[in-house]
């Protein structure tokens, strides 16, 4: 009972962490064709811009901070997608790679400027700080906050996608982008829009794992080859698949650590092999066209 | 040299591009000291450390202290008449970095000696360059015991207590409490350490030291985190749900701070003794949080030392850089004086005659009279641990260790004999 609980707990939180993140990344994938390596750098960005605002104080700041480091990534975002994404739209998968490879190394050298090259920490509210007693076993209140965060993100990504003429308009995109220009919308400010969103969720899973872990430069790097995996593995443009993706590894890693915990890394790889293996186009994905 | 040191690439190959195009192609980065060594007065000296990503902390903090310790030479005259003059460069933790920024600093700054880095495995780079071009290296952060056996050489000295060292120390302390009755045997035993050789030999040395103390344990879970891994939890997860009595953590840094920040909603510290390298930073960043009860390992804490040249080094780091002295910048401001020592005896900057002028000799320093043996050029100096105490010192503001718990592994107890490093050395 006692690791039952706390494998659960684990699991779910890292999963909704990767989840936020991952979603930003396969909805801009989806709508745009983009494999955008810069997601990364939107992510410390969300991250670091909450020990700006929080300081070395905590309580009610905690919550503008979490907003903050998400507006801070979205702003970001909208430079990046107005500077250089937006004359990619054409070019070939590689040249966009290469692009927004380079614009996560201009913005990892900016970030250094600005919050220095050490770590960072900073606390979780008073409110989130303690554990929780669930059936017996102590569980940290942040990491049910964590979970819940990532279930509120997946409901809104649905009611967005499901229930408004935006969400509609994007389905629409991603299935025949000229048809929809005729029909006059503003492609443009579309993918913008979609963008724009993609980094703002980016920046809330910075900003959200802030208090759990130290931040430092090269955090960037090591998120996007995570939540990349967890896309690929879900299906790239899909959100559902992200979640599932997020979940896949989640597991992974508490099943890991708690059972080959001198291969957990591996585990994580190897579970992409196996579902890439049986379905190249990941779990909820569609084959390419 | 120092033109290029605001240059502080972080990734791997960008750093190692940077590196050659800014420091190698462009002949101009060096012109400017070409030939240091002997014109002008002054000598050169170079700290080649990792000054960003993750661990840029322990670099820095070791630069301020070769710094510090350049600058009250040079107030009190310089050696042999002559000014010393401090290059630096970030490694990036890279071994090919290291190796770049040690040659760039022998060939093109004259250096006539060197100091760093923060990686054992960009040391090993170096010290095979320092004995290729017969150049002092004094490695006084990265410490692996490979550095003094298989990799010696004779211009390389260890002025840090090695990974062998620790772990003992670490497991010494353990034994005293469990013969005090404060911990109960046989240890229910976790390990948490990144997944990589530092963390690796470190719990590997923790284990045979349990043994070679002969204090009973019983491994329940042991726990490697990627050294990039983004999320800790499920290790930690696993790590508590096998209810371990003392957990080994071999993590520093920002890294052990996240730790303990994670771990305490979890009760962990309440029913688990944790043995880690809380140093003077990360008790100053965890404060108010800071685990009391777990049991610190520490090279050179300046608080814990009873040395009145360190606590003299450390009023003077107080008040010029506004934080208090972590071990590193103790260690490093050390290894900079057991250099100049040499440089006294000899008479000379002669990297042969320094080396042989410091094999074997009694060296003062701030820290008191240090020998750095013969056999192995390793100091001979204690590891110190002591329990996290549960409130604030009055002096920095934040929890140290409990009064009266800081105990000095001596070196006779916790290092290898000079037999033993000789086989190594083979």
């Amino acid at each position: 009972m006692h690791s039952l609980v706390l494998d659960i707990a684990g699991t779910l939180s890292a999963a909704a962490n990767l989840f936020v993140v991952a979603a930003g990344l396969t909805l801009v994938f989806g709508a745009m064709r983009i494999i955008n390596m810069a997601h990364g750098s939107f992510y410390m960005y969300g991250a670091f811009a909450v020990t700006t605002v929080l300081g070395v104080g905590a309580g009610w700041r905690f919550w503008l901070a979490l907003l903050a480091g998400a507006v801070v990534a979205a702003v970001a975002g909208l430079t990046v997608e107005v500077t250089v994404i937006r004359r990619l739209y054409d070019a070939e998968h590689l040249t966009q790679l290469l692009a927004t490879y380079a614009v996560l190394l201009i913005f990892a050298d900016i970030g250094q400027r600005i919050w220095g090259a050490g770590y960072r920490t900073v606390n979780p509210p008073a409110v989130l700080a303690s554990g929780v007693s669930i059936a017996g076993v102590q569980v940290p209140r942040y990491q049910l906050f964590v979970i819940g965060v990532g279930a509120a993100v997946g409901l809104a990504l649905w009611l967005m996608l499901a229930r408004t003429r935006f969400g509609w308009l994007l389905r629409a995109a991603v299935q025949d982008p000229e048809s929809v220009a005729t029909g006059g919308t503003d492609l443009a400010r579309l993918r913008t829009g979609v963008f724009v969103i993609g980094a703002f969720l980016a920046g809330l899973g910075g900003a959200l794992i802030a208090p759990m872990q130290s931040i430092a430069p090269g955090m960037d790097v090591s998120i996007i080859v995570s939540v990349f995996i967890v896309v690929t593995i879900g299906g790239l443009g899909s959100v559902a698949g992200a979640a599932l993706g997020a979940l896949l590894i989640g597991l992974a890693q508490t099943l890991g650590a708690e059972f080959f915990a001198s291969w957990a890394a591996s585990l994580i790889y190897l579970t992409m092999i196996v579902v890439l293996a049986i379905r190249p186009w990941g779990l909820l994905g569609v084959p390419e066209r | 040299m120092s033109h290029c040191q605001p240059v502080r690439p972080r990734h791997w190959a960008l750093a190692t591009l940077a590196a050659a195009a800014a420091c190698t192609l462009i002949a101009a980065c060096g012109n400017s000291s070409a030939g240091s060594a002997s014109s002008g007065g002054t000598v050169t000296v170079g700290e080649s450390t990792t000054l960003s990503g993750s661990i840029a902390e322990l670099g820095e903090s070791g630069l301020q202290g070769v710094e510090l310790a350049v600058a009250d030479l040079n107030s009190h005259g310089g050696l042999l008449g002559k000014k010393i003059k401090v290059v630096s460069a970030d490694d990036a933790a890279t071994p090919a970095t290291g190796a770049a920024n040690a040659k760039n600093m022998i060939l093109q700054d004259h250096v006539v000696a060197l100091f760093g880095p923060v990686s054992s495995a960009v040391a090993a780079a170096e010290e095979q360059l320092a004995g290729q071009y017969k150049v002092p290296i004094f490695f006084h952060t990265s410490n692996d015991i490979s550095l003094m056996g298989a990799n010696f050489n004779p211009y390389a000295f260890q002025v840090v207590p090695n990974t062998d060292m620790e772990p003992r120390a670490a497991a010494l302390y353990l034994d005293s409490e469990v013969k005090a009755g404060k911990i109960k045997t046989p240890l229910a035993l976790g390990t948490f350490a990144p997944n990589y050789s530092f963390g690796q030999d470190s719990v590997a040395g923790f284990i045979q030291a349990l043994k070679y103390y002969n204090v009973p344990f019983k491994i329940v879970s042991q726990q490697w985190p990627s050294l990039e891994a983004t999320n800790i939890s499920p290790n930690l997860s696993a790590l508590i749900a096998a209810k371990p009595s003392v957990v080994y953590n071999a993590q520093f840094g920002g890294d052990l701070v996240t730790f303990v920040k994670q771990a305490t909603p979890f009760g962990f510290f309440k029913k688990t003794t944790m043995l880690s390298m809380l140093n003077t930073a990360e008790l100053a960043a965890l404060g108010s949080q800071a685990p009391a009860g777990s049991i610190a390992y520490d090279r050179a804490p300046w608080f814990a030392m009873n040395e009145p040249g360190v606590t003299a080094f450390a009023t003077e780091y107080h008040a010029k850089y506004h934080q208090w002295p972590d071990t590193w910048a103790v260690l490093a401001y050390t290894s900079v004086q057991v250099w100049a020592y040499g440089v006294k005896h000899a008479g000379t900057f002669d990297a042969g005659k320094v080396s042989a002028a410091i094999a074997g000799a009694a060296i003062p320093t701030i820290r008191g009279t240090i020998t750095i043996r013969a056999c192995d050029h390793q100091a001979e100096i204690p590891e110190y641990v002591g329990t996290v105490a549960s409130s604030p010192s009055s002096l920095t503001g934040f929890p140290l260790w409990t009064p009266g718990s800081a105990f000095a592994a001596p070196f006779s107890k916790i290092g290898l004999s000079c037999a033993q490093m000789k086989a190594m050395q083979k």
